[in-house]
Order: structure tokens, then C-alpha cells, then sequence
């Protein structure tokens, strides 16, 4: 018994002993074996490269592509901003700002202290994936309007009402401007008024304007740029500097409006001009930066009060449709309402700013009156030459007592430097010049619905039409009819370009030709 | 070594897009953060387990006047990588294509490269079981594929220019001659740490955009290889000295004992 019990022992011993050195010349041999076949070495698999990237970037060597990237947007752009979790580097962002607003690329590198951007948003309506979108300040809406003590009122630009009912499944161009004023009430909008009142009172102050710079009585050069664009704004300023006293004095209608809310609004009404929350809708991204320019705040200089903003807070028309279905409200369930008055009537000429041509259009019908004394002829109500969706559109009218007046349209910035390097030329027989930055006018703007990503000709065609059908439809197709904006000169600015007027509805600019090193055409 | 390939930033071209970012994040397959909307600027701009390269900012003073540059951060991929010659498990390996590229199956997780890396580069997963060292692996099977790094293709602006290291340093040298007004005389990594497969180009000074002017030009392995080098000499001239130490003292035993033995018996007994 015991022999045995100890022999067993004995073998147990040798068991591990020889399991201990088996293990370590099989660890050896697989590791031989390893290094041998290659196993230890690094396979390519291993390391990184477990998603994907676009296909034009799967090419051999440095093979070109048709596009790359995406444009630069800096994390404080008050109109835009990008959702990184949803890019996939199409490069259609690029695309669009570099060939239809030839932004991106028309600048020498590198960079000086800010990123070239004119805020346009086209970029927005190009991004398949929705990375890009506008700012949003909905939530500050939603606070100034639970606010009791806010007078929290709102503008509405020309172009909304044609493209907010798309958000609600409408086709294209339905005109929803009594539903849309309806559902603004529904939100708890204490007056909901019309950017169209401001637009009217644009195109007497531009008309105005106009004509002065052509008899001479105001020494600035023709052509006369028009002023409602802010991206084209921003544009020139950056690109074409030296043009910057072409540019109309005038606001645009959405600063104008903004300046006489807290002003003629709140005398008129008695209210302060503190508590007032000045909102617009607007189907453009740039207004977002215009509102913040520093020398929009001419109500403050008006009351000398500090922190004064002629407009607080500007929606998009996206915006706008998101704020409604989140209170639930279904826009095409509603019935039409009117606007609120004394800064809620418009005119047909109003109504076809939003349209490229649309502004030109307007003007030269008040233009014709404000030369002549009479109404303009059946041509100025149907300037077809300026309408439509051509890139660069030339018109002439006879004007008695003045001669031809000859007038351009262009849209899309790229569009607009054929025009500028014209006039930088000397080589432009232009009187008056639109310019819209967004291919189409504001119809078609950074801030609209994205019904067709990128936005066709088909769906700025309909709202074009919706436009011009509305314009049509009016008694009043002239801006110098509008009788709330002639009891505003009656009562508060007088007249047309008066010292007031020229205080609230006027304004300049300033070169940001520092902020880059131009080049006038893309090279490579 | 002539064929390895590197990739040039040129700082003067970059405009901040990040497309580079977003690259890295699409190709490696990496986590995007869900609050990546709402993180700050500061907090986007780190490198990250999840995050191999970033794009950092910088408002600097030029002439007198202030003006913002950027700067793509991720793995320089040296030429004689520190953090491979820490790693004792050979997780990190220097390829003939150059990518220094990281094997989580072979890492045991010690962090030595962690240490040993004089960019601070590699991350650590310290919230995971299981975790990985990670950094930018300049998209090996594209380049060992003849494709740009998934960063170099998607760039718009020609910042990110990929191609034979040495092909590369003399367009280096070329831009800077051909603007000598414009850019530093300097190519941050060509001798930086012995050399880096990622060069720099920039127009203001490199220690002003976060770029680490104190590394040596002698590559960092060289330094632990003046004392490791002598590993093999002391183990074997230490084993061999010990083993004559023994054999003399052996020897002499012997010879005592053997003296002992034939010793004459005392005779004074």
C-alpha cells in the first residue's frame, strides 16, 4: 500500500514537470510557427478601415474627383450650422457655394481671421442628408411668447406664403398667406403683420432714391444696386468693395419694418418700446445675420435706449413650420385670416419681391409715377423681359421726361459677377440693377422648405407663379397705393427720403475686403 | 526606407472644413457622440479613442494683425516610432509603407506607447473591459493600396497632400522657395523625433500652433537603445564572468583540498 501511494505520487510529480515543458515548446513552436506564416504580422484588416467613404474618394493614387469635402462653417455663423453625426462628404455643399454663388474658391489662401461665408444657406438646400440646417431659435420664440409681459409681434416676408403649405403636404406654390396668418394667431402672436407693408415702403424709398441718383440731386454712381438681399449685401462687400456706393441706401424691408415696430408701431399702439419682441419669418438664412448687423438697432438710437434690436429674432420658414407641429397645429385644417393693420396691408408690387425681377418690377411701376405723376402703362404691370428664371435678364422702358430707363436682374452670386465685372468695367448701360443671391429670389432662399433637395426649376417655377397669380389678382398693384404706408409718411416720416426716414429706413455699409484676398475669377 | 510614403499638411491651405474629421470617423467606422451638436468647441478639438484626428484652431497675432490657422492633429507616424519600440508585445508595428499601426489582438494594455510617444498621441479606452489603445492608422490597406489616407481624399483645399515621403519633402522645399515671403523655412518632421512620415508646412511659427518645438531630431528609440544595446554584452559578459568566477574559485577549492590531502602530516604533532 504504501510503495504504491508513494509511486503514484512520484508520477503525479513527473506529470506536471513534463506538462510544464510540453506547454513551453508548444508556446515556442506557435510562435515560431507564427512569425513564420506571417500570422504575428500585421494584416490590414486589423487596422482602422472598418466603414466606408463616398465613392469618388475610392480611386487609385491622387487621381482628381469632381468634388471634394464640404464647405467651411464656423461653429458661431448665426444662419447656419452643420450636424457632423450626418455628413457623409458628398461635396454637394461645396458645389453649390463654389458654381452657383461663387463663394467658396474665390479666395486666396490662406485664410485671414473669419470663414468666407455670405450665409446664404444655399448650402442647406443642397445637403442631401440634412446636415446642414439653419439656426435654430424656435426656443427663443417659444420664451418671448410665454412671456406675459412681451408684445411679442411678428413679420412675414413675401416669399413664406407660397412655400410654408409644402411643409404641410401641399403641392409647391400654394398660396397659404390667410392660413398662415391664422396659424401665426394660433401660436399666440400678439399682432402678426406683413414684411409685403415694408416692401412697399422699399420701393418708395428706392423708387425715390432712384430717381435722385438719375436727375443728379443725390451724387452717387449708377447703376443702382438694389439693397434687399443681404447675402448679396455681404457678397459685395467682401468681392466688390469698390462698387459699395452703387448699392441702394435703403434697408431691406425686414430691417425697415423692424426699425418702425419698436418706433412708429409702438407710438402708434402705446407700447413700450422695451417690451416689444420684434420676430420675422423670412425664407432666407442671411436675414439671421442681417438682423444682428451691430448698426441694426436704429430704434435704440430713436429712443436712446441701449440694447435696442430693430428685429430680435428671425424664423425660417422651416423654422416656422416646426414651431406649428410642435404645438400640433395642422396649417391646411385652418381658415384665412388677415393681417393686423397698420403694418399689415400690401400691394401687388409687395407681393412680387419675393420673386427674381420681382423688386425691379415694383420700382419701375413706382418709378414711372413718381417721374411722370401718372400710373404706369400695362407693360410696368407685366415686365416679362425681367421675369422668369434666365440668370441674367435685361429690360429697357420708355419713362417721359426721363428717357429709357434700363434696368438687370440677376440671381444666383455667380450669375451677379457678370453683372459687377460689367460695371466695374465701365461697360454697364444699366439705371438699376437687382441682385438676389439665391438662384430664383426669395422664393427659392437658404431658409425656404426642402421640398426638392437640390431645389429644381419645377418647384421655383410654381412658386414663381404663385406669386405673379396673386399680384395679378389685386386692385392695387402699386407700391405709392398702399394707404397704410402713405399714412405712415402722413403721419410719422413725412416723406420719401426726410430726415427721418433717411434715420430709420436707411443705412451703409462697409468693406470687408480685409477679411480676404479676393480673386475676381476661380483659378484651378 | 525610399519608398515609404508620408503625407504633407500645408497649414496655409487649410480653411477648417473638417471634412478630414468627418473622413476618419466614415472610413474607421468610429462611434460618432451622440451630443457631438452640443459639445464645445474645446471639447470637439480632442483626440479621442473615437476621435483620430482633429482639426485645431488657433487665433494668432501675424504682422501685427490677427488671423486664425488651423491644424490637423493625429498620429505623425515617425520614422522610428518610440511607442513601437516600448511595445514589448509588439502590438505596434512600423510597416514598410509607414503607418505605424496598432494590433489590439497582441496589446496587453501595459500603455507604455502611451508614455513613450513625445506627440501624446495614442488614447486609451479607459471606460471599456476590455480596453484598446487607439490613433490614427493612416487608413493602412489604402495606402498599401496606392489610395490616399481617407483625410488626404477628401480634402478640398490641397492642404493634405499624400505621396512618397521623399517625393513630398522636396515639394516641400519647393513651395518654400517658390514663397519664401510666405512660409516658415522649416518642415516640421522631417527631423523632428528622426522623422515623421506626416510633414508640415506652415507661415507662422510652429510653436505658436501648439507644435511641439523640444522634441530631439535623434529618433527617441536611439536613446534606449544606447543602454539597451549593451543588454546581450552584460547578459552574456556578466553569465561569463560569473561562470570564470566560479571555475576560479572551483579551481582553487580543488587545488586547496588537494594540497590538503597530500599535505605532510602536521609535524610539529
Amino acid at each position: 500500500m504504501k510503495d504504491s501511494k508513494s509511486g503514484l505520487n512520484e508520477k503525479k510529480t513527473m506529470d506536471r514537470r513534463s506538462f510544464f515543458k510540453k506547454m513551453i515548446a508548444g508556446a515556442g513552436l506557435v510562435g515560431v510557427a507564427g512569425s513564420l506564416t506571417g500570422c504575428l504580422r500585421q494584416s490590414p484588416e486589423q487596422t482602422g478601415g472598418q466603414g466606408w467613404l463616398p465613392y469618388q474618394y475610392n480611386v487609385a493614387g491622387n487621381l482628381p474627383a469632381q468634388v471634394r469635402g464640404r464647405v467651411p462653417i464656423d461653429a458661431d455663423n448665426p444662419s447656419i450650422v452643420r450636424d457632423d453625426r450626418k455628413c457623409i462628404l458628398c461635396g454637394q455643399c461645396l458645389e453649390v457655394c463654389e458654381n452657383i454663388e461663387s463663394v467658396y474658391g474665390y479666395y486666396n489662401l490662406p485664410v485671414i481671421d473669419e470663414t468666407i461665408c455670405v450665409n446664404c444657406g444655399q448650402c442647406s438646400m443642397a445637403c442631401p442628408s440634412g446636415a446642414i440646417s439653419e439656426r435654430d431659435d424656435t426656443k427663443k420664440v417659444f420664451e418671448a411668447l410665454e412671456d406675459p409681459d412681451k408684445f411679442v409681434l411678428i413679420q412675414t416676408a413675401p416669399a413664406t406664403r407660397v412655400a410654408l403649405g409644402e411643409e404641410f403636404g401641399l403641392p409647391a406654390g400654394t398660396w397659404v398667406e390667410g392660413k398662415q396668418v391664422a396659424a401665426l394667431r394660433r401660436l399666440g402672436f400678439d399682432a402678426v403683420l406683413d414684411t409685403n407693408f415694408s416692401a412697399d415702403l422699399t420701393i418708395m424709398e428706392e423708387a425715390t432714391e432712384l430717381v435722385k441718383r438719375i436727375t443728379g440731386e443725390v451724387k452717387k454712381p449708377l447703376p443702382q444696386f438694389t439693397s434687399c438681399s443681404p447675402g448679396w449685401v455681404k457678397f459685395c462687400e467682401y468681392f466688390y468693395p469698390e462698387l459699395i456706393p452703387n448699392i441702394s441706401t435703403c434697408k431691406s424691408p425686414q430691417q425697415m419694418f423692424g426699425a418702425l415696430a419698436k418706433t412708429y408701431y409702438a407710438k402708434k399702439r402705446g407700447i413700450a418700446p422695451e417690451s416689444i419682441v420684434s420676430v420675422s419669418v423670412m425664407p432666407c438664412t442671411a436675414k439671421k445675420f442681417e438682423a444682428q448687423r451691430p448698426e441694426m438697432n436704429d430704434s435704440a438710437k430713436y429712443w436712446k435706449i441701449d440694447n435696442l434690436r430693430d428685429v430680435d429674432i428671425v424664423l425660417t420658414t422651416r423654422e416656422l413650420a416646426r414651431m406649428l407641429k410642435a404645438k400640433h397645429i395642422d396649417l391646411t385644417s385652418l381658415p384665412d385670416e388677415n393681417y393686423d393693420s397698420l403694418m399689415g396691408e400690401d400691394t401687388g408690387a409687395a407681393i412680387i419681391f419675393g420673386a427674381t425681377g420681382g423688386v425691379m418690377e415694383a420700382a419701375a411701376r413706382t418709378a414711372y409715377f413718381l417721374v411722370t405723376g401718372n400710373e404706369p402703362p400695362e407693360l410696368f404691370l407685366n415686365l416679362a423681359p425681367v421675369r422668369g428664371l434666365a440668370g441674367v435678364k435685361e429690360a429697357e422702358a420708355e419713362i417721359p421726361g426721363v428717357g429709357t430707363l434700363r434696368v438687370a436682374v440677376c440671381h444666383g452670386m455667380a450669375n451677379g459677377r457678370k453683372v459687377l465685372d460689367a460695371v466695374r468695367d465701365g461697360k454697364a448701360p444699366w439705371h438699376f440693377v437687382e441682385f438676389m443671391n439665391c438662384p430664383g429670389g426669395c422664393i427659392a432662399g437658404g431658409g425656404q422648405p426642402r421640398t426638392a433637395v437640390p431645389p429644381t426649376d419645377a418647384v421655383r417655377e410654381q412658386r414663381l407663379a404663385s406669386l405673379y397669380r396673386a399680384d395679378a389678382s389685386l386692385a392695387k398693384r402699386k407700391s405709392h397705393q398702399n394707404e397704410e404706408v402713405a399714412a405712415l409718411y402722413r403721419d410719422f416720416l413725412e416723406h420719401p427720403m426726410s430726415e427721418l426716414a433717411e434715420e430709420l429706413l436707411h443705412t451703409d455699409y462697409h468693406s470687408r475686403a480685409d477679411k480676404l484676398k479676393r480673386l475676381l475669377t476661380r483659378v484651378g | 526606407m525610399s519608398d515609404t510614403k508620408g503625407v504633407l499638411v500645408d497649414i496655409t491651405r487649410c480653411i477648417d472644413c473638417e471634412s478630414c474629421v468627418v473622413a476618419c470617423r466614415l472610413y474607421n467606422g468610429l462611434e460618432v457622440k451622440d451630443n457631438s451638436v452640443e459639445q464645445t468647441q474645446a471639447e470637439k478639438d480632442k483626440l479621442a479613442t473615437d476621435k483620430w484626428t482633429v482639426v485645431q484652431k488657433y487665433k494668432i497675432e501675424k504682422n501685427g494683425n490677427a488671423v486664425r490657422r488651423f491644424v490637423k492633429e493625429q498620429c505623425l507616424h515617425c520614422l522610428e516610432p518610440a511607442c513601437a519600440s516600448a511595445c514589448f508585445s509588439k502590438a505596434f508595428q512600423k510597416t514598410p509603407e509607414g503607418p505605424v499601426v496598432y494590433n489590439e489582438k497582441l496589446c496587453v494594455g501595459c500603455r507604455y506607447c502611451m508614455i513613450a510617444c513625445p506627440f501624446e498621441i495614442p488614447r486609451y479606452e479607459w471606460d471599456k473591459a476590455f480596453p484598446r489603445v487607439q490613433k490614427c492608422q493612416m487608413c493602412l490597406a489604402r495606402v498599401a493600396g496606392n489610395q490616399m489616407p481617407a483625410c488626404a481624399s477628401v480634402c478640398p483645399t490641397g492642404a493634405i497632400a499624400f505621396g512618397n515621403r521623399e517625393e513630398l519633402l522636396k515639394e516641400a522645399r519647393s513651395r518654400i522657395a517658390a514663397n519664401p515671403g510666405l512660409y516658415v523655412n522649416h518642415i516640421y518632421g522631417e527631423k523632428e523625433a528622426g522623422g515623421t512620415s506626416w510633414l508640415y508646412l506652415s507661415d507662422v511659427p510652429f510653436e505658436q500652433l501648439g507644435f511641439r518645438t523640444d522634441v530631439p531630431y535623434r529618433p527617441i528609440p536611439d536613446y534606449t537603445w544606447q543602454v539597451l544595446r549593451w543588454t546581450p554584452h552584460i547578459f552574456i559578459g556578466w553569465g561569463a564572468l560569473l561562470t570564470g568566477m566560479y571555475m576560479y574559485t572551483r579551481r582553487r577549492a580543488e587545488v586547496q583540498a588537494e594540497e590538503e590531502m597530500y599535505a605532510p602530516v602536521d609535524k610539529d604533532e
